[in-house]
């Protein structure tokens, strides 16, 4: 059990290369760059060691590690399947990012400061997997926010850069505070439970914020306040990961260098949000449709579902016409987080399983956006542009880089060879298509059969279609025809390329050759949290064998619906490839202003009027700032002058009897003396 | 013996007098020499009422009370003689530094 010592490792040696690169970076070699790595690597291998005791026995034994913290609260270490084996993806994939922006950053003068934040981000994001307690898992994730904050203002210099920063911020502070509110909540909630259970007072070694004790105890939770503590942490996630209302800090976050922006994306900041709502599944599915105050607030899992499905479609739909390379990426980040929460979302009918596809689509997006933000970061760094139009004819120059971003399109397309699985026993094709279309057909099955809902495979499809069109615009606008600007490209060096390949073999063939073990085993996280009692309290109609009834289903579906996920992913291709490759229809004559469909998309559906100009500030400013600065400085501050001039205009008036002559006070003072002698003697006392 | 109401009289007649020289004067010896005047009218009714009830008291308390106007009297005059060096003069009006 050696592993169980050495897991705090994990997130404390990045932690440490984050001081030690602050503090010595500027001395040494590569802005200190390669401390993290080396720390990283390390926390790799102790995930790998973790990943393998855990996956050593049958049904996996969770590594728990805890301690005292103070009062009712621990700190603590908890990897079951679904943590290490996001454990092993955040780790693996940011040493790879890391090794990569030792060629990427090598011009740059704050290269330690990089290193230092990126080595705590990796930190922070690990931190958040390994928590055993929901408390533990905020701070973490907090911090996550901070170095998001640093990382993409790290060209503080650069206006921009600095308002994307605080942008993605702010934005993300929205969801931490919904996220807080239900945390606070919960503890208020779990107090209660216990308090019902021991009124003596709750026993020493109970931590009322642990997972495994909030997931023993949901079924004495209220469940409206359930539903509102699930809402809530779903609110916090859809502020982390982008989901729609609040995606509106990703795109802006591009303003960062394009390894950071492949950190955010792929490893270390918006997985963030999916991660929670999977970690405290069992919470989600127990959470039932409650009616408050008259308002019907459905199951919190369909709400995941439809923002998730939602989101999806919206962010692609945006991702058709942006000009800056990363900015179409940004938006494939928004849309591919919207399919894992509409894998999350399916819970409702498939139970735990939906953890399984929505991780599954989690690591293997990871590793082919974190393969696409690299490449872009290629193109990038030897053409000197982010604009899209102003690239063109790159294969030549960037062979490297051009293959491993056709990959990473592939996959994120999700392009593969359907109906092979049942001969060779695996889905053959990309990662993106293994794990996206099991969720399109998922979503197919289960919303059509089970809940006669066809909304979220709507958007799931719909979506698909658009992926594949803006991926390969992206692709063929960067990589195919003439130059249109003179610059002058050349392939990166070994470190970058290297990091590139590992990559793009890992988005072709991962998702190939680990579907059926990844969701065997992320299957049995919550095999002893009795998720079949826990959806009926949410009264979510999960299936008793999910597994097999959607083989079945999906065994004897048309063919047309199997086939249509890929039908649209090729289509997709073939429909860029018509436009932006062979031209033989004008990209102008659909993409100009007076389109009004492209003109609302190159707006990005006003979003920024709404957001900024509109809610911020006619609405935030205009009303409600106002209204506080008029009721602040004319009604409280006017009370406290009204009565402080009342006063001295008193004062004004009652000086005047204080003449300074003696005589006066003489003069009152035998009068006085006079009265009370006067009274006196009338009520004969004298 | 006289009756006590005749020395009652004059005392009252003193401290008029007394009080309505602190009411109207300007000096302040004047008004000092007024409140000696008021603190004597006291004296002769205490005096008075110490004989008519054949009392020891009251002479007691009058020899307190001289005292007492005699260590006023000397703060009181100390109190004129710097105005005086201040001011040349001792017009009680014009001592009002402390007033609004």
């Amino acid at each position: 059990m050696a592993v169980d010592n050495i897991v705090f490792l994990i997130p404390a040696l990045p932690v440490l290369a984050f001081v030690l690169t602050l503090a010595f970076g500027k001395k040494l070699p590569s802005g200190g760059g390669y401390i993290p790595i080396l720390a990283i690597a390390i926390s790799c291998i102790i995930s790998i060691l973790a990943f393998l005791q855990i996956h050593s026995t049958d049904i996996p034994i969770p590594i728990e590690v805890s301690a005292h913290w103070f009062s009712v609260l621990n700190v603590g270490i908890f990897i079951d399947p679904l943590a290490s084996v996001m454990l092993l993806m955040v780790s693996f994939v940011s040493l790879l990012i890391h090794i990569y922006a030792i060629g990427y950053m090598a011009h740059d003068p704050g290269k330690p400061r990089y290193f230092a934040e990126t080595a705590l981000f990796t930190a922070a994001m690990l931190g958040v997997v390994l928590a055993d307690n929901i408390l533990q898992f905020f701070i973490s994730w907090e911090l996550v926010g901070l170095c998001s904050y640093l990382l993409i203002g790290f060209w503080f210099r650069k206006p921009t850069a600095a308002a994307a920063g605080k942008k993605a911020f702010l934005t993300t502070r929205v969801g931490d505070v919904l996220f807080l509110a239900g945390i606070v909540i919960l503890y208020s909630s779990m107090r209660d439970v216990f308090l019902e259970r021991f009124p003596a007072g709750i026993p020493d070694g109970t931590y009322l914020l642990q997972f495994s004790t909030i997931f023993e105890n949901i079924s004495h939770i209220d469940p409206t306040h359930l539903t509102i503590i699930t809402l809530l942490f779903f609110g916090g996630a859809v502020g982390k990961s982008g989901q729609f209302p609040l995606h509106v800090w990703l795109p802006d976050a591009m303003e960062g260098p394009t390894t950071v922006s492949a950190l955010i994306h792929a490893a270390t900041m918006v997985t963030a949000g999916v991660y929670l709502v999977a970690r405290t599944f069992p919470m989600f599915i127990a959470s039932p449709a409650v009616e408050l105050a008259g308002i019907t607030i459905p199951a919190t899992l369909t709400v995941v579902a439809y923002i998730g499905g939602f989101t999806a479609l919206f962010a692609s739909t945006m991702g058709l016409v942006m000009n800056d390379l990363k900015r179409v990426l940004a938006f494939s980040t928004i849309s591919q987080l919207g399919y894992m929460m509409l894998a999350l979302g399916m819970g409702s009918v498939i139970g735990a399983a939906a953890v399984g596809f929505a991780m599954f689509h989690l690591i293997n997006h990871a590793f082919f956006k974190a393969c696409l933000f690299l490449c872009a970061g290629s193109v990038i760094h030897s053409t000197g542009t982010n604009d899209l139009r102003e690239m063109g004819g790159l294969m030549s120059k960037m062979k490297i880089t051009g293959i491993t971003m056709l990959f990473a399109s592939l996959a994120l397309a999700g392009i593969g060879i359907p109906f092979i699985n049942k001969i060779v026993g695996f889905p053959v094709g990309t990662s993106g298509f293994v794990s996206k279309d099991a969720i399109i057909l998922d979503a197919t099955y289960v919303f059509s059969h089970m809940t006669h809902d066809w909304i979220p495979f709507a958007f799931g499809i719909l979506a698909a279609l658009l992926t594949a069109i803006y991926t390969f615009r992206l692709w063929f606008m960067a990589f195919t025809g003439k130059p249109r600007q003179e610059r002058h490209p050349h392939e990166s060096p070994a470190t970058m390329t290297g990091v590139l390949s590992i990559l793009a073999i890992f988005a072709l063939v991962f998702g190939m050759l680990t579907f059926h073990p990844f969701l065997d085993f992320v299957g049995h996280t919550y095999d002893s949290h009795e998720i079949e009692h826990l959806a009926g309290l949410g009264g979510n109609p999960i299936l008793e064998h999910p597994d097999h009834e959607i083989h079945h289903i999906v065994d004897t579906a048309s063919p047309i619906i199997i086939l249509l996920p890929v039908i649209v992913g090729v289509g997709g291709l073939l429909l860029a490839w018509i436009i932006y490759n062979r031209r033989w229809i004008s990209v102008a004559s659909i993409g100009n202003m007076r389109n009004p469909i492209f003109k609302i998309l190159a707006k990005r559906y006003y979003q920024h009027e709404i957001f900024i100009e509109l809610i911020s500030m006619k609405f935030t400013y205009g009303v409600l700032a106002l209204t506080g600065e008029f009721s602040d400085r004319k009604i409280v501050d006017g009370i406290i002058d009204g009565i402080s001039s009342f006063i001295i205009g008193g004062a004004e008036v009652l000086k005047k009897i204080q003449t300074g002559v003696v005589q006066n006070y003489a003069t009152a003072t035998v009068l006085g003396v006079g009265l009370i002698a006067l009274i006196l003697s009338f009520k004969g006392v004298i | 013996m006289l009756p006590v109401s005749y020395y009652l009289i004059v005392a009252a007649i003193v401290f008029c007098i007394g009080a309505y020289g602190v009411m109207t004067l300007r000096s302040g010896i004047m008004i000092m020499m007024c409140i000696e005047l008021m603190l004597n009218a006291a004296n002769i009714n205490l005096i008075a009422f110490a004989s008519h009830f054949s009392q020891v008291n009251g002479h007691v308390f009058v020899l307190f009370s001289i005292a007492l106007a005699a260590a006023e009297a000397a703060i009181g005059f100390a109190i004129l003689m710097s105005i005086f060096r201040s001011k040349n003069n001792v017009n009680i009006d014009n001592i009002n530094i402390l007033r609004w």
